[in-house]
């Protein structure tokens, strides 16, 4: 029994993660309709400006915590400026515009890899006491828990800004169509620009807590990216809300799954999920 | 000359898997993103049958096809169901999958740890240990590649595929089953890149997972879009420049990790620059 409820915990850990990248990923999705692969080295972005601030120049910690999630959101905006503005311009084809998004991963993580090294390294201290919980048996640890809440709070305060805000509202009409958006006199531009600017700030979020958690290196965001990918898939591409469910159904499987197969199979079980919910529920759980 | 010939070998090899490639995301249109995992399922069907067993290499070149074809064919029935971005992804997920098997199912693969000591190729008592000859064996195989999938695009077949490429809907319309072409197209690529496989593992005599992991298959993908795109030459100049790039920088006096990530940098601008100003690539006739 006591598995079952590690391995719960350890799902809903993973899923709130994937929640998270999902949540990021389907704010731009809503909104410029491609799979921005790109997103993944937002990640890594805010993962190693905390651990330059905190570890190699030696600010507090919150202080780095908050320049490197707002410097992932500068990161994310200023790509989609130079990149994507000029690439929608041109009425690019969704193909063309993920070919350019796997381009800016792949400069990015080189650049960091060329600064940092790829080596993996770790955000906590050496001997940060990790406090650990224990909750019915099973045992969870201190920033594991951060991450439970800052998932939360994040969701939350997406909903309510998706709900009451006039930003929200302009966000969901893009989402249904931009050409329409910008007739009634949104300026749909800028709003994707913002709409960017809080998805990536949210993937240098991810990027930390993933590296206090387990560690950092410059390809980190690419696996988690495809993992929110298939969350959004499996709760409905665009859809905020099922990527959030998706996310935590996919983390909970995937921890489950490894009750009777090696833990070296997660990515595997993952993707077959992936294409088995492609095959026969491509609109996902929620749509119809 | 045994440095021009290492260099000729590798460009040779990546030119049948970047012309086999070319078949699918250029003259088909469809973003195939799991190229090395057919590359791969090639590699290690040579390496285990001329480490385990004493069959020669032609047929375990043989074996690799039809392994290739095989799960091509298994995975190829679910892709053709998708176009455009859905079918990157679930191709994707499904290299991240064989990637997985490769390294995890240590027993028939050795892990992480790869295959070592696999042996040249060897006719009628020659081996072809020294490279010039084994260059002049990879040229035969390229030629004769090329020559087939010249066939292809420009047999009755190939007008079809680029059909699908242009307007799926219409083809259907007028009868065509084009799912059919689709997984035709998709399983004769599977086996070139299995050749091309079959051919790496032979001249490297080690292979291990890290070759065939999923950034991979983007790193070929983009040798295609940058040479061009639907044009058998492009895909050949694409290869070659990606292939050289990195020793060019090495002659500029670069050390060689930094030059593997500025090669990583420079393939990663080529690509979104090319998104934005050329996005058939320098010879294409087509655009993403």
């Amino acid at each position: 029994m006591d598995i079952f409820i590690q391995l719960t915990l350890n799902g809903l850990i993973a899923g709130s993660i994937y929640a998270l990248v999902a949540l990021g990923f389907n704010l731009s999705y809503g909104t410029m309709r491609f799979f921005d692969l790109g997103y993944s080295a937002l990640i890594a972005v805010g993962g190693y400006t905390v651990f330059f601030l905190s570890r190699q120049i030696g600010l507090p910690l919150p202080i780095s915590i908050l320049i490197g999630t707002i410097m992932a959101g500068i990161a994310g905006y200023i790509i989609y400026l130079l990149v994507y503005v000029p690439l929608r311009k041109r009425k690019a084809s969704n193909m063309a515009l993920l070919v350019a998004s796997l381009g800016i991963f792949t400069v990015i993580q080189a650049v960091i890899g060329i600064f940092f090294s790829s080596q993996f390294r770790t955000l906590s201290g050496p001997v940060d006491a990790e406090r650990i919980f224990h909750v019915f048996g099973g045992s969870i640890t201190r920033i594991q828990v951060i991450i439970l809440g800052t998932s939360i709070v994040v969701m939350f305060a997406l909903a309510i800004i998706f709900r009451f805000t006039t930003f929200g509202k302009s966000i969901r009409a893009i989402g249904d169509s931009e050409e329409v958006s910008k007739i009634v006199g949104i300026n749909t531009s800028r709003i994707i620009g913002y709409v960017l600017f809080i998805g990536s700030a949210i993937a240098g979020l991810v990027g930390i807590l993933v590296g206090f958690d387990t560690g950092i290196t410059p390809t980190m965001g690419f696996s988690l990216l495809l993992k929110g990918v298939v969350a959004s898939i499996i709760g409905g591409v665009g859809n905020v809300y099922g990527g959030v469910v998706g996310a935590l159904f996919l983390g909970l499987i995937e921890n489950y799954g490894i009750w009777h197969i090696s833990t070296e199979w997660k990515d595997a079980i993952a993707f077959g999920l992936l294409i088995l919910f492609l095959y026969f529920r491509p609109q996902g759980i929620f749509r119809k | 000359m045994a440095y021009l010939a290492h260099l000729g070998i590798l460009i040779s090899i990546f030119v049948m898997l970047s012309m086999s490639l070319n078949l699918v995301v250029g003259y088909t249109g469809l973003l195939s993103v799991t190229h090395v995992a057919f590359f791969g399922i090639g590699a290690y069907a040579t390496a285990i049958l001329l480490t385990m067993t004493d069959i020669g290499f032609f047929t375990s070149v043989v074996v690799g096809i039809i392994a290739a074809l095989t799960s091509s064919f298994l995975i190829g029935l679910i892709l053709s169901k998708f176009d455009d971005d859905f079918y990157a992804l679930a191709s994707l997920g499904f290299n991240i999958i064989v990637f997985s098997i490769f390294l995890n199912l240590q027993s028939v693969t050795g892990g992480p740890f790869g295959i070592s000591g696999i042996d040249r190729p060897e006719l009628f008592g020659f081996i072809f240990t020294s490279n010039v000859s084994f260059l002049a064996l990879t040229l035969i195989a390229l030629v004769a590649l090329y020559f087939l999938s010249h066939f292809i695009v420009n047999s009755s077949f190939g007008r079809v595929i680029k059909a699908i490429r242009d307007d799926e809907k219409a083809l259907q319309i007028f009868g065509y089953r084009t799912h059919y072409y689709k997984l035709t197209i998709f399983m004769i690529s599977a086996g070139m890149a299995a050749v091309a496989g079959s051919f790496f593992a032979s001249y490297i005599t080690f292979i291990d997972p890290s070759s065939f992991a999923a950034t991979e298959s983007v790193f070929i993908l983009s040798m295609v879009i940058l040479g061009g795109l639907a044009d058998n030459k492009g895909a050949a100049l694409g290869a070659a420049t990606i292939i050289l790039l990195p020793e060019f920088l090495r002659f500029v006096g670069m050390p060689s990790d930094i030059a593997a990530q500025m090669r990583q940098v420079i393939y990663g601008l080529l690509l979104i620059v090319l998104m934005i100003y050329r996005p058939q690539g320098f010879l294409g006739k087509y655009r993403l």
